[in-house]
Parts: C-alpha cells; structure tokens; sequence
C-alpha cells in the first residue's frame, strides 16, 4: 500500500489491481485545531461582543464595524466580518468568493436568438425575448471566469436582423395587397 | 469582478461514459491560492473552489475507459472494412468501394483520437469535508500536466512537499495508534483521522 503514496508512477490498488497514484500533502496530516469560543468579560467596562454581551471584543468587523467576539468573527480572504455580513455579502453577491452559482443570461440571450432559426417561424417570437434578455440582463454579473460581453452583443445584434426580417416580410405581404 | 484571471487547466468535459445526453459539463481553473472546478449547464455555472491549504489528497486511478471505447468504435469500422473487402472482390461496383472507403476512414479518426491521447483515469480531490471527482481530469497524461503544475502551489501553501518515506512513516504513526489505542478509543473517532475513503 505505502508504494501508491508520492510515487511518480502507477502501483498496483492492493484491493483491486488497478492502477494508483496518490498524492499526499500535508494538510493530511494536519492537526484540527479546536475553534475559539470567545472569552468573557472579567472587568467591568471591556468592550463585548455585539451578538454576545458577556463575551469580550476581539476586532470591529470590516463590513459594519460591530465589536465581535472570537466566535463571530468569520475570517475571509483577509477580511474579519460578522455573520450578518457575511450572509449579506453572499445573498447581494457582494462577496465573490462566496459565489457558487451565476446564471449565464448572455448565453440564454444567444441561445434564444440562433437555436430557433432550425425551424424560422418560431424566431418571430424568440427573436424578442432573446432582445428582451440581452438588454434586461445587460448589466447582471457574468461569469467568473471573466467572459466578454460579445455574447450579449450578437443575441442582440442577431435578434435585431431577424425582428427586422419579419417587419419586412410583413411591410412586404401588406404592401402587396 | 475578481483582481485576477482564472488560468483554465482542462476543457470542459462531461461526466460519465456516454456524454451524448450531456447536462453538465466539467472544467478546472487555476485560480492565485485555489483551484476553481467549475460545472456548467450552457446556461448556468456552479463553482466550487479547493484551496490549496486545504488539500489532503490527490488520487489518480486508472480506469478501463479507453479500452471501452476501442470496443465500441472499432466494430462499425470493421463491419466498413468487412463490407469493403467483399465490394472489392470482384469488382463490380466502384461507388460502393468508394462509399465504404469513406465511411471507415471517417469512422476510424474517432479510434485513433482515442489512442492517441493515451490512458484514461479517474481523479479524485480529497480535502477534510470532501473528496470530489474531477471528471475533466480524464487522461493519465492530461491529469500528470496539470499535478505537476499544481503540486508546487500546493507544497508552497502548505510548507513543503512530502516525500514517500515521510508519508510511510506517518501512515505507520497511524496504524500503531489504532492498534494500540486503548479500548474504546478507534482511529475512526479521532477527529485528527481523515475519513476513510469510500470504495
């Protein structure tokens, strides 16, 4: 078993056979190390916590500047901030590493606007909900992995001809009679 | 929007043997202090980021994948091959042999992309609270480029690399203490021992 640990070929899995490679670092090895409770106030006139009264202040939080406690204080990418701050900064999306999920309505906008051009008829409804989400969602956070607007850009350009195909046709058949 | 760029690590890539009905798509960045696994629908994208303090484990499995899909992809091309064998003797109709030609030249492109890009594998993350398949890390070669370039960030956010003796002998740590624990006291419930990893 130890020769499937750092090696830089596969051994046999003692278990099945097949081939292992397991990188280990240290971190497996790392002892957890118990969180902190926050202390109590022993002399009369030390500043508490603002959630615990009876424990004392550790650090003003960076978000609203209320004295927390080692308990509260939820120490993110360098920032110390109490857990109203933090819960808000995920739900507004203020805080990016606590982000997990973005809707890609750029994508949405495009998909809109050249998936029903397979069968064209149903751009005559499409083509303006693709413009409606391109420009509604103009403004929406995008991916994080820092994608352009031309997405965006060629829903709405793309969505444009058509509505302007289908204003002609119908200028078109109108003028006809 | 972020100070820094992601630096992709893999295409995206969907989970499983047959993608056909894909729902999601897989990719790994490399982000300043983590690693970025995103899963994308086309329409929507979820993120979950490794830190590399946190990372315990790598684990790189090969797996039968590759020998699968050789099965799979190289019966329409013998059945082409078999066909075309038979139109050429005798001859009589050069647009069959032409047409069966094409169809397995075309039909063997797939088999020798296949083998081509070399051993397929598994790969999990493991970190204290997890252990996280990363199905875009599919090909032995492709999964080695992208350790050896973490490993280093890693090691450095963690103070240093171990070597197999170290790691051995750590292990060894743990199996005396398990076996010398006094009654009642498991390496299960020391909360300093990862969690076993599933089979």
């Amino acid at each position: 078993m130890e020769g499937v640990f750092n090696q830089p070929t596969f051994a046999p899995c003692p278990a099945c056979g097949s081939g292992l490679q397991v990188e280990v670092f240290p971190a497996l090895f790392r002892k957890t190390s118990a969180g902190q409770g926050g202390e109590t106030i022993m002399m009369e006139g030390e500043s508490s916590c603002f959630y615990h009264p009876q424990k004392k202040a550790a650090r003003p939080c960076d978000g609203c500047g209320r004295f927390l406690c080692a308990l509260c204080d939820c120490e993110l990418d360098g920032r110390h901030l109490c857990p109203t701050c933090l819960e808000t900064g995920k739900t507004k999306g203020k805080i990016e590493s606590l982000d997990n999920e973005r809707t890609l309505y750029d994508s949405i906008a495009l998909a809109l606007a050249i998936l029903p051009m397979l069968i064209f008829y149903f751009t005559l409804v499409t083509a303006p909900m693709a413009l409606f989400v391109a420009i509604r969602y103009w403004k929406a956070p995008r991916s994080i992995l820092h994608r352009t607007r031309i997405r965006a850009v060629a829903a709405i350009v793309i969505s444009l001809l058509q509505i302007g195909g289908w204003a002609t046709l119908f200028i078109v058949l109108a003028t006809r009679r | 929007m972020s100070d820094f760029s992601y630096q992709r690590l893999t295409r995206a890539r969907a989970r499983g043997l047959l993608a056909i009905a894909v729902q999601s798509r897989f990719s790994l960045w490399l982000g300043p202090d983590h690693l970025l696994h995103v899963e994308s629908s086309g329409y929507t994208e979820s993120y979950k980021r490794f830190y590399f303090r946190d990372v315990q484990t790598l684990t790189i499995r090969e797996t039968t994948r590759r020998n699968v899909w050789n099965a799979i992809l190289i019966l329409p091309v013998v059945f082409c091959l078999v066909v075309l064998v038979i139109s050429l003797f005798p001859l009589k109709n050069i647009a069959a042999v032409i047409t069966w030609s094409i169809l397995a030249t075309l039909l063997v492109v797939p088999f020798v992309i296949n083998n081509l890009r070399g051993p397929t594998c598994a790969c999990e993350l493991r970190t204290a609270v997890q252990i996280e398949e990363l199905p875009s890390l599919s090909r032995v070669r492709k999964t080695r480029r992208v350790l050896a370039k973490i490993r280093p960030l890693i090691a450095a956010a963690q103070g240093g690399e171990l070597s197999a003796a170290a790691v051995s002998a750590q292990l060894r740590g743990w199996v005396a203490t398990s076996a010398g624990a006094p009654s009642g006291v498991l390496a299960a419930d020391d909360p300093n021992v990862p969690p076993p990893l599933d089979s």
